[in-house]
């Protein structure tokens, strides 16, 4: 038998390698920093996901019991990785806890975290109880609680979900677009709808960037079917009457400044680098980019490699990714893996 | 410092005080000016679905702003005031007070339809602008053009007879327009009639005009038509909250 695959992250991409490298036969090591294995989907307790509509608790839910079940797989929760060294088929890892870790191959997949708002104080998140996040409504959603101000619990009837939240922003160093939060704002927009019928709900946007096929199942949908409202403004600050939240900004398509009372103001908050990342870069020794992801070595040359031979990178630790293609970047990561970890399966034959 | 995008200056909102004197200071005339603010204070979040509910206006929530009606606009080319994106912009989000600053040119939509063909939403821009057009004159914020006065009479006599008689029209649009009738050109063409026209013509003209005979069987057509119309106006008025009494107003 050869050497485990150290997985490092136990959210989809790192459970769907897991689930790969399992079915092939090769043993595997995850090693969750966290109680719970999920990753963001479960441990913030996402609501519906894009694109299949199933809930995160069933669908991220069911890869974890497959990866729990998996004889081959062995999961570590609570601990991290210290100390790291070796070379390819053979790598030492050293936990948190003491247990040492004989590896022939790690992939990385230590996912993103949530931009934290209270670095944008002028759009009032920290100030106003009832400016809230997305990973906030989702949470309202999946918990069964519904949507409701959190100053004192009624149902809001006008909600403003302001985009490019810690994203798109050389004030915050945040230059990339996080990519999902197009979608994810409109998929709320429509489940407020869906639930608070006589909530109406606006879209303050500078482009819109629901990609490939979320465009009609998103962005279309949510006008055509649930008459959610885009307006074209970057809001400028959000502020209070005392009874309800004042969001001003400027509609670039009537040229007029705007001061729009609502109830509601939703940050679509983007995906920062994991905060873990310096450290992980240290720990592991492979280089981040410069926006502070894991550097992924050139796509044509080495399937999911980074700058570490034998250290392959998955989902969203390379830069803002979906849990579709975080689960089939696992999947990649985990055919790499496969090679370095048996390397002589045709020779054996 | 210069003022930057001028044309955003409405006339109305410039303050200037004749004679004003300001902690001793002489600031009258133009050194008083004063810009009002611009500001949208609120969404009127009723005027999208009045317009919806009108025939025509249907799709006007799945508009996105490319401005594909208006780069197809005919009317656009000549008056470039004359914007379908944007007051379909405005509609949506309940700018009522900025769509009535062009109330008296959106009924020029000629219905081209070119707007239709060009939109990638399915928006039907020709018919947002009809439902447009017609929640002006429902709400009263347009006074009825004389082609409408025209118009009107024509389809009463056609509802009641189903038939037109000329004359009458033109008596009855006078009459409600306050013109005269005896007009240079009338009674001009009304002698040319006269003496060119061969006599069993003149004749059937003349019974036309004192007995006013109706299409054979047409009470049935009159009565469906009546109600169609009855019932098209309650709805329209209904879905712009407007009461019934009114409603009959609107039907005569």
């Amino acid at each position: 038998m050869t050497k485990p695959v150290l997985i490092v992250g136990g959210g989809p991409a790192g459970l769907s390698a897991a689930q790969a490298l399992a079915a092939a036969g090769q043993k595997v090591e995850i090693v969750e920093k966290e109680d719970q294995l999920g990753g963001a989907p479960i441990l913030s307790g996402y609501a519906k996901l894009v694109p299949s509509g199933e809930w995160a608790k069933d669908a991220i839910g069911g890869m974890v019991s497959r990866v729990e079940g998996e004889k081959l797989v062995t999961v570590h929760k609570g601990v991290t990785v210290k100390k790291f060294s070796g070379e390819p088929g053979a790598f030492a890892a050293e936990l948190s806890d003491g247990k040492k870790i004989d590896a022939a191959a790690t992939i990385l997949a230590t996912g993103f975290t949530h931009f934290d708002s209270i670095n944008k104080p002028e759009w009032g998140f920290g100030t106003y109880p009832d400016v809230v996040t997305t990973t906030q409504v989702e949470q309202m959603l999946s918990s069964g609680a519904g949507v409701k101000c959190p100053s004192d619990g009624r149902e809001p009837e006008r909600v403003a979900i302001l985009l490019c939240v810690g994203s798109r922003d050389r004030q915050i160093g945040r230059t990339w677009c996080s990519k999902i939060c197009c979608t994810v704002s409109a998929n709320i927009a429509m489940e407020i709808r869906e639930s608070l019928p006589n909530c109406n709900v606006y879209i303050y946007y500078m482009d819109i960037r629901t990609f490939g096929l979320y465009e009609d199942n998103y962005y279309w949908d949510s006008q055509e079917k649930f008459k959610v409202k885009y307006i074209k403004a970057r809001i400028a600050e959000v502020t209070s009457d005392g009874k309800r939240l004042i969001v001003k900004g400027e509609d670039t398509l009537v040229k007029r400044p705007i001061t729009i009372p609502f109830d509601m103001v939703v940050h679509a908050v983007g995906m920062d680098p994991n905060v873990d990342n310096m450290t992980l870069s240290a720990i592991f020794d492979v280089k981040l980019h410069h926006h502070g992801y894991i550097d992924k070595a050139s796509t044509y040359a080495s399937m999911s490699g980074t700058s570490r031979p034998g250290v392959f990178v998955a989902g969203a630790a390379t830069g803002p990714e979906t849990i579709d293609d975080s689960i089939a970047q696992g999947q990649a990561a985990a055919m790499a893996a496969l090679a370095v970890a048996r390397p002589a399966l045709e020779a054996a034959e | 410092m210069p003022i930057h995008e001028k044309t955003l200056i409405r006339p109305e909102n410039l303050i200037e005080h004749e004679e004003l004197v300001l902690d001793g200071v002489d600031v009258s005339g133009h050194w008083s000016t004063f810009i009002e603010s611009r500001t949208v204070t609120d969404y009127n979040e009723a005027l999208q679905e009045e317009i919806a509910a009108l025939p025509g206006g249907e799709n006007i929530h799945r508009c996105w702003q490319c401005g594909s009606c208006t780069n197809a606009c005919t009317v656009n080319a000549i008056n470039p005031d004359f914007n379908p994106r944007y007051w379909i912009y405005l509609i949506r989000v309940g700018m009522e007070e900025e769509l009535l600053r062009d109330k008296d040119i959106i009924w020029q939509c000629v219905s081209c339809n070119k707007c239709t063909y060009a939109c990638p939403r399915d928006v039907f821009p020709e018919g947002v602008m009809k439902a447009t057009a017609h929640w002006l004159e429902l709400k009263g914020y347009t006074e009825k053009k004389p082609s409408m006065i025209f118009d009107e009479e024509f389809t009463e006599q056609i509802v009641a007879s189903g038939k037109i008689e000329d004359g009458k029209v033109l008596r009855r649009f006078f009459q409600k327009t306050g013109q005269p009738l005896m007009q240079e050109w009338l009674v001009a063409m009304v002698r040319g009639l006269v003496f060119r026209l061969p006599v069993s013509l003149l004749m059937k003209m003349g019974l036309a005009t004192l007995f006013h005979p109706r299409t054979s069987g047409w009470d049935r057509s009159r009565r469906a038509m009546e109600d169609y119309i009855d019932e098209r106006h309650e709805a329209d008025r209904k879905s712009l909250g407007l009461d019934m009494k009114s409603a009959e107003m609107g039907a005569e």
